[in-house]
């Protein structure tokens, strides 16, 4: 029940960030390549402060990584909120295989009309 | 748009045959276990009816067990059946998904459909395929997407 709160409140971080537009063109500009947070903010005419507010939202829903390079801060794009679910559906991928292959051979190897004994 | 899970099986067996064994306890033991080169940990328990839960813990050692517990929404012998599902892994991490089945007389046997969806972040996936990784999931082969007309 914690970790699913926990999840459930990883999750809200990740929507609340892509809640705006500026911090889903900083994606979308990190798709392409990583840059720092000044790089990020010359297009955009946004002061380094205000870029480094968006990255840190982008950094908490755990969308983005940073890291310090000499006097800068390289940003790029982490998949770890989707790593996630991409995980667990290969866990039931795997689950429902096994079932199936259960099953199958479950009345394969019992292919008597009226059911299995058990 | 939405994510879903699908795998689809024909079983040599009657609709009825498969719905009891699928969901009868003491078969699932059997079923469930019946490929397994070494023995490993199975429980399950099973209440059957709308409302009622099914718990399956299994694993190949008491520190790496799976657990999830399925809790029946509609059931409709031998035709469908719907649940909830909610799984945890060994390190504690929790998934809930929707669970449809249907089995569907096919020939002298059953075509048994599972459709599991609610995976979560699909906004998410959404976003970066459409924008930053197009076509970065497309190795996830068993994937159906489905896209709304507005998609």
């Amino acid at each position: 029940m914690v970790n699913h709160m926990v999840q459930q409140a990883v999750l809200d971080r990740v929507f609340a960030a892509l809640s705006d537009p500026t911090r889903r063109g900083i994606l979308v500009r990190l798709g392409q390549s990583p840059a720092t947070v000044g790089e990020l903010a010359e297009p955009t005419g946004m002061t380094l402060t205000g870029m480094k507010k968006h990255v840190q939202v982008l950094e908490d829903a755990g969308l983005v990584v940073t890291e310090k390079v000499g006097r800068s801060r390289q940003c790029r794009l982490s998949a770890a909120p989707l790593d996630e679910a991409m995980a667990w559906i290969g866990f039931y991928q795997r689950l429902w295989a096994r079932r199936l292959d259960g099953l199958d051979a479950y009345f394969t190897l019992n292919p008597d009309p009226k059911g299995p004994a058990t | 748009m939405s994510l879903e899970m699908r795998m689809e099986r024909r079983l040599p067996a009657t609709p009825e045959q498969v719905f009891d064994a699928y969901t009868d306890a003491e078969k699932q033991k059997v079923w469930f276990s019946i490929l397994d080169e070494e023995p490993g940990i199975v429980e399950i328990e099973v209440d059957l009816r709308v409302g009622g839960k099914q718990t399956a813990v299994w694993g190949p050692s008491p520190d790496a067990l799976f657990r999830e517990t399925q809790t029946f929404l509609e059931i409709d012998r031998p035709h469908r059946l719907v649940t909830e599902s909610t799984g945890v892994s060994p390190d504690g991490m929790t998934m809930t998904t929707r669970i449809e089945i249907s089995f569907e007389a096919a020939g002298d046997g059953t075509l048994m459909t599972v459709v599991q969806s609610g995976f979560p972040a699909p906004e998410i996936r959404d976003f970066f395929v459409a924008e930053v990784w197009a076509g970065a999931l497309a190795r996830i082969e068993a994937f159906v997407l489905r896209e709304h007309a507005d998609a």
